[in-house]
C-alpha cells in the first residue's frame, strides 16, 4: 500500500509541476504584476501605462495590433472597419458631433465626451457598453482621464495637451461632470438618472421632468452631496420649507397625513404619500399641524438600491447646478 | 460517550473563533482607515489565501459527499439492494475525520482574518453578526446529524416499522411541508427576494426534509431523514458563507460608507450571493464524487486480491458517475454566474474574460479540456470490462479525434505574446492570419459544446456496451409513453419560446441598426427547426425506431450548435456583435434539450435488454485508475485557479465600492503566483486527504471482504 501511495504522491507533483510551467510560461509572455503608479503625469507617456494598466481600456479595446480585445472599436489603424487611427478619426467624428449638436466640437472634445458620456456616440456595430472609468471599479481622476486623452491624441493625431488643460466650453462641462461624479463617490451619473427615474422621479421634478410631491432638484447640488446623502438615507432629518408633513384631523376625528400643496381662505389640499390629492374644507378641520420629525417621503428607498446605484443617483444629483442642458 | 463527544472538540473551537469575530465587530470598522498586520513581516495576504483555499477545499469535500451518500443509501434501500448502503456507509466513513480538520482551519482562517484584517474582518462580522451566530448554530445542527448519521449508521437498520397512524401522522406533516413549499417558491410567503434564491431554499431546505417525512416509516428511513437534514444544515452554512463572499463583489443594503440601510436580508441576499451558491452546490459534488473516486482508486492499486480490486474498481465507477452528472451541467452554472457578474459590474465581467485574468482562463481551459478527456478516457477503459462493449470500439478514435482537436481549438489564444522579431516573420501582424479565428468566441462555443456532446455520446455507448436484444419501447407499457413526450416537451419549450423571443427581438434593444434584425431571424427560423427535429425524434422513440430517433436529434443538435452557429457566429461577430451572447445562449438551450431527450430514449431502448455476459468489476486497467487520480487532482487545481479569479475580480476593493484594499498587497498577482499559492494547498490538501484515509484505514481495521466483492457483482454499466 505504502508503494501504490508514494506512485501517487509521484504522479501528483508531475501534475503540479507541468501546473507550475503552464502558469511560469505564461507569465513570463505576458508580464507579471503590474502595480499602479500613484501620481500619473498629463502625458502620452502617462497615458498609456493607464491605457494598459489601472484603467483597463484594454479589456476592451485593441490598438491596431496590440491586444486582442474584440468587444468595442478598435483605436488603431486596422482592417477595413478602422482604416485611421484614434488621434486622426477624433477629428473626423468631432466633425460629425458638431453636425449633430449644432456645437463646435473639436477633435479633443469629442475624445473627452467619449470618455465623460460614452453613450453619447457609440460606433455602429457596437453595443452602448463602455463602462464609466470615473466610477468603481476603475475609478479614474480627472488627471488620469486627461493623461489619456494625450495618449490617444498621440495614436495619428495631434497632441494638444493645451487643449487639455485650458478647455473648451464642450469640453469643461464634461471635466464638471467628472468631478461632481467624482465628489459623489465615483458615481455613474447616466446610471443615475436611471435609477432617479425608477425612484424618485414620481415625485421630483429635475430639468422640468418628473412629479411636484416633493422639492425641484434642479439646483439641489448646490446643497452638497452631505445633505443629498442625508436626504435619501434620512428623509426625515432635514425637510426642506414648505414640505413640512401635515396631520390634519377633521370633525368626525378621520387624520390625513401629507404636504399641503394648496392653501385657499376655504380649503387646503393635501397630497398624501401615494400621490392622492385631498380637499378638506377649512369648516371641517378640527386639528391642523406640522408633524415634526417625519417626511413622506419613503424611509426605505435606500433598501431597493445597491451601493452602485446609491453612488449613481448621487452622481447624477451632483450634476444638477440649476442650469438646463 | 467520549468517544462520540470528542469529534465536537474542533468543530466548536470553529464556533468560538467566529463568535468572537461577531462579538466585536461593528459596521463603524468601514469608516475608519484600514489597519493591516503581518506574521513575521510576511505577506498577510498570501497567509490567507492558503488558509481560505485549503479551507475551502476540505469543506467542499465534506459537504459534496452526504449529497450522494444519501442518494446511494436510498437507492439500496429502495431496492433492498445492502451492496449500495455499504457503500454509501464507506462513503460517509471518509467524512469523520476530514469534517473536524474543515472546523480546524475554519477556526485558523478566522483567527487569521482578525488578526491580519482587523477592519475588514471587523467591518464584515460587525454587519453580519446575526448572520455569524444563525452560522454557528447550523455548525451544530450539522455537526449532531453527521455523527449520528455515521455512528448509527448500524443502530438505524432494521426493525419493525412505524404503526400505520405514526406513519400517516408523517405523511401529514410531509405533505404540510411540500405544501409550504410551494407556496413559498411561488412567492406567497417569505421576504422579498429573487427567483434563483427562492428556487434554491425551495429546492435544497423545505422539499427534501418534506419528502424526508413523506417515506418515514422505519428505522432506516429515520437514518435517511438524517442524512436529509445533515445535508439542508451542510447546504445552509455554505449559503451563509457565500452571501458575505458574494457581499464582497456586489454590496447591498450599504451606503457608501457601509453603514447598513435597511434590513440585514437586503445585504444578505446580494446579487451574487445565490449564482455563487448554485455553481459551489454542482462544483462540490463533483469534486466529493473525485475525491471519493481518488480513495477508491489508491485502494484498486494497492489492492491484493481480485475481490478488493472488484470492489473499488466499482467504487471508483459509482463516484465518477457522480462528478459526471454534476460536471456536465456545471459549465452552465459558470455561464450563469459569469453573466451576473457582468450584471453587477461591466468593469468587473470584462477584466474577468478579457483582462487580468484572461490568460488564466486559458490556463483553467486546460484543465476543464483534460478533465473532459480524461473522463472519456475512463469511460473507454471500463468498457474493456463489459462484455460485448467491443462492438464499439471503432467509434472510439473519432471521439478522440474529436476532443482533440476541440481541446486544441479551445487553448488557442486570439492573439500571442510574440516578440517583435515573431511579429515581423507573421507579415508584421500579432494575429495569426488562420489561428486567429480560433481564439474568438465563436470557435470556443461551438468546441465546446462538442466536446459535451462527445463525451456524451462516449457514455451512451458505455451504457448499451453488453446490450443486445431489446425490448420494444411499444411493448414497455404506458411510461415510457408518458415520460418520453415530456422530455419531447421540455426540450420544445426550452428551444422553442428562446427561438420565438429571437424572432420577436427588437434590434434596438441590442443598440443595433432594424436590418440587423435578419441575424435574429436566422437564429430564431434554426430553433424552430430544431424544435420539429425533437418531436419527430419522439415519434420514432415511440415507434421502436429509438436509435434512429437518438441518431437524427443528436446529428442535428450537434449540426446546428457546432457546424452552422460555429460559423455563423463569426458573421455575427462582424455584423452585428452584440448578438453573440444571445447566439451561445441558443447554443446551450439544443444541448441540454439535447442530453434530455436522448437520455430519456436511451434510457427505455436499453431497459430489460437482453445482456451479452455480466459486468467483469476489477478487470480493468491501473492506467484508468490513474486517470481518476488526475482527475481529482485536477478539479482541485481548478478549484484553486477559479477561487483565485473569483475573488481577484475585486481588483483593489476588499468590498466593492464600498471598503478599499489600501494594503501593500492590492494589486492582481501574476498566474505564477497563482499557480504556486495553489500548487501549495493541493499539495497539503491531497497529504492530509491521504493522512486522513490512511487513519480511516485504520480504524475500520479490515478491508472488504468477499461478501463485498460479491456485492460489486452488479450488472448495470
Amino acid at each position: 500500500m505504502t508503494r501504490s501511495i508514494g506512485k501517487v504522491l509521484l504522479f501528483l507533483l508531475l501534475l503540479l509541476g507541468a501546473f507550475l510551467w503552464m502558469g511560469q510560461t505564461i507569465t513570463a509572455m505576458t508580464g507579471g504584476e503590474k502595480k499602479a503608479a500613484s501620481i500619473v503625469e498629463i502625458t502620452p507617456e502617462g497615458g498609456e501605462s493607464i491605457f494598459w494598466g489601472k484603467g483597463r481600456c484594454f479589456t476592451c479595446h485593441s490598438l491596431g495590433d496590440q491586444g486582442s480585445a474584440v468587444r468595442c472599436p478598435n483605436l488603431g489603424q486596422f482592417g477595413e472597419k478602422f482604416l485611421m487611427p484614434i488621434g486622426e478619426r477624433a477629428a473626423e467624428r468631432a466633425k460629425e458631433r458638431s453636425e449633430e449638436t449644432g456645437e463646435n466640437y473639436t477633435a479633443t472634445d469629442y475624445l473627452v465626451e467619449s470618455l465623460a458620456v460614452p453613450s453619447a456616440y457609440v460606433v455602429e456595430g457596437f453595443k452602448d457598453e463602455m463602462a464609466i472609468v470615473y466610477a468603481p471599479p476603475i475609478a479614474l481622476n480627472l488627471n488620469e482621464i486627461k493623461a489619456v486623452i494625450a495618449y490617444l491624441q498621440s495614436q495619428g493625431g495631434e497632441l494638444d495637451l493645451e487643449a487639455i488643460e485650458n478647455p473648451s466650453e464642450i469640453s469643461a462641462k464634461y471635466y464638471a461632470r467628472i468631478a461632481a461624479a467624482t465628489a459623489a463617490g465615483g458615481g455613474d451619473p447616466g446610471a443615475g438618472l436611471e435609477v432617479f427615474d425608477d425612484n424618485c422621479a414620481e415625485c421630483h421634478k429635475v430639468q422640468d421632468e418628473g412629479g411636484d410631491v416633493g422639492p425641484d432638484l434642479n439646483a439641489i447640488s448646490l446643497k452638497g452631496l452631505k445633505f443629498i446623502s442625508e436626504s435619501i438615507l434620512r428623509p426625515a432629518k432635514k425637510i426642506s420649507k414648505g414640505y413640512e408633513t401635515w396631520v390634519v384631523v377633521n370633525q368626525e376625528g378621520r387624520r390625513t397625513i401629507g404636504l399641503k400643496t394648496r392653501d385657499t381662505a376655504t380649503e387646503i389640499d393635501i397630497t398624501k404619500d401615494n400621490g392622492e390629492v385631498v380637499t378638506i374644507s377649512k369648516a371641517d378641520i378640527k386639528e391642523i399641524a406640522i408633524e415634526e420629525g417625519r417626511s413622506i417621503m419613503p424611509e426605505d428607498l435606500i433598501e431597493a438600491m445597491t451601493v452602485k446605484d446609491f453612488q449613481d443617483v448621487q452622481a447624477y444629483l451632483m450634476m444638477q447646478k440649476g442650469e438646463s442642458e | 460517550m467520549n468517544r462520540l463527544f470528542r469529534p465536537l472538540y474542533k468543530p466548536t473551537l470553529a464556533i468560538l473563533a467566529l463568535a468572537a469575530l461577531a462579538l466585536v465587530g461593528t459596521p463603524a470598522y468601514a469608516q475608519e482607515a484600514n489597519e493591516y498586520r503581518q506574521i513575521l513581516g510576511g505577506d498577510s495576504r498570501k497567509v490567507i489565501w492558503f488558509l481560505a483555499q485549503l479551507h475551502l477545499f476540505f469543506a467542499a469535500f465534506v459537504l459534496g459527499v452526504p449529497l450522494f451518500a444519501v442518494i446511494i443509501e436510498v437507492v439500496g434501500w429502495r431496492n433492498k439492494d445492502p451492496k449500495f448502503d455499504k457503500l454509501a456507509h464507506e462513503f460517509t466513513s471518509l467524512l469523520s475525520v476530514a469534517y473536524a480538520t474543515t472546523a480546524a482551519l475554519g477556526g485558523m482562517l478566522a483567527f487569521a482574518l482578525f488578526t491580519l484584517y482587523p477592519s475588514f474582518t471587523g467591518y464584515l462580522a460587525g454587519l453580519f453578526k446575526d448572520v455569524m451566530f444563525l452560522y454557528a448554530l447550523l455548525f451544530f445542527a450539522e455537526t449532531f446529524c453527521l455523527y449520528l448519521y455515521y455512528y448509527g449508521w448500524h443502530w438505524m437498520q432494521g426493525g419493525e416499522q412505524f404503526s400505520k397512524r405514526l406513519q400517516w401522522l408523517f405523511k401529514g406533516i410531509g405533505s404540510a411541508i411540500i405544501v409550504f413549499g410551494l407556496v413559498f417558491f411561488f412567492g406567497g410567503l417569505g421576504p422579498e427576494m429573487r427567483g434563483d434564491t427562492r428556487s434554491f431554499m425551495t429546492l435544497l431546505y423545505i422539499l427534501p426534509p418534506g419528502i424526508g417525512f413523506l417515506i418515514l416509516k422505519d428505522r432506516k428511513s429515520v437514518h435517511i431523514m438524517i442524512g436529509i437534514l445533515l445535508n439542508v444544515a451542510g447546504t445552509a452554512i455554505m449559503q451563509l458563507a457565500n452571501s458575505w463572499a458574494g457581499f464582497m463583489m456586489s454590496p447591498a443594503g450599504v451606503d457608501q460608507d457601509g453603514a447598513l440601510t435597511g434590513s440585514l436580508w437586503v445585504a444578505f441576499e446580494n446579487i451574487l450571493a445565490t449564482p455563487i451558491a448554485m455553481h459551489r452546490m454542482l462544483g462540490n459534488l463533483a469534486f466529493g464524487g473525485l475525491v471519493a473516486g481518488a480513495y477508491a482508486a489508491v485502494k484498486f492499486i494497492g489492492a491484493q486480491t481480485p475481490e478488493e480490486k472488484a470492489h473499488y474498481d466499482w467504487m471508483g465507477y459509482i463516484s465518477n458517475f457522480v462528478a459526471i452528472a454534476a460536471l456536465i451541467p456545471l459549465p452552465f452554472a459558470g455561464y450563469y454566474l459569469g453573466r451576473e457578474v457582468y450584471s453587477t459590474s461591466a468593469v468587473m465581467g470584462n477584466n474577468m474574460m478579457g483582462g487580468d485574468f484572461s490568460w488564466t482562463f486559458i490556463i483553467q481551459a486546460a484543465l476543464v479540456g483534460s478533465l473532459f478527456i480524461i473522463t472519456n478516457y475512463y469511460l473507454w477503459s471500463g468498457m474493456t470490462r463489459i462484455p460485448g462493449a467491443q462492438r464499439y470500439y471503432g467509434y472510439i478514435k473519432w471521439i478522440l479525434a474529436a476532443l482533440i482537436i476541440s481541446f486544441a481549438i479551445w487553448l488557442t489564444p486570439h492573439n500571442l505574446p510574440l516578440t517583435g522579431q515573431e511579429v515581423g516573420q507573421m507579415g508584421g501582424s500579432q494575429y495569426h492570419p488562420t489561428l486567429k479565428f480560433m481564439g474568438l468566441m465563436p470557435a470556443k462555443n461551438a468546441v465546446v459544446n462538442l466536446i459535451i456532446l462527445s463525451t456524451f455520446f462516449s457514455f451512451l455507448l458505455y451504457r448499451r456496451g453488453n446490450k443486445s436484444d431489446v425490448l420494444p419501447i411499444s411493448q414497455q407499457g404506458r411510461l415510457p409513453r408518458i415520460i418520453i413526450p415530456l422530455a419531447g416537451l421540455a426540450a420544445v419549450a426550452m428551444v422553442g419560446q428562446y427561438g420565438l423571443s429571437l424572432l420577436n427581438m427588437d434590434p434596438a434593444e441590442l443598440d443595433l441598426p432594424a436590418d440587423r434584425v435578419q441575424y435574429f431571424r436566422t437564429v430564431g427560423y434554426l430553433l424552430l427547426a430544431e424544435c420539429a427535429v425533437a418531436v419527430l425524434a419522439v415519434i420514432l422513440a415511440l415507434k421502436d425506431r429509438g436509435k434512429l430517433a437518438q441518431g437524427l436529434y443528436l446529428g442535428s443538435t450537434a449540426f446546428s450548435v457546432v457546424i452552422f452557429l460555429g460559423v455563423y457566429g463569426f458573421v455575427v461577430m462582424e455584423k452585428a456583435s452584440p448578438f453573440l451572447r444571445n447566439v451561445a445562449v441558443s447554443q446551450f438551450l439544443q444541448l441540454i434539450s439535447c442530453l434530455i431527450l436522448v437520455t430519456a430514449i436511451d434510457f427505455f431502448l436499453f431497459r430489460d435488454a437482453k445482456e451479452i455476459g455480466k459486468l467483469q468489476w476489477g478487470k480493468i486497467s491501473v492506467r484508468s485508475q490513474y486517470a481518476l487520480l488526475a482527475l481529482t487532482f485536477i478539479i482541485t487545481m481548478n478549484m484553486g485557479l477559479m477561487g483565485f479569479i473569483r475573488s481577484g475580480l475585486r481588483g483593489d476593493w476588499h468590498i466593492f465600492g464600498v471598503m478599499r484594499d489600501t494594503s501593500p498587497w492590492s494589486y492582481t498577482p501574476s498566474n505564477y503566483t497563482m499557480t504556486q499559492m495553489v500548487s501549495l494547498t493541493v499539495l497539503v490538501f491531497m497529504l492530509g486527504v491521504a493522512f486522513m484515509f490512511w487513519l480511516g484505514g485504520i480504524a475500520a481495521k479490515k478491508g472488504p471482504t468477499e461478501d463485498q466483492a460479491a456485492e460489486a457483482e452488479t450488472d448495470e454499466p
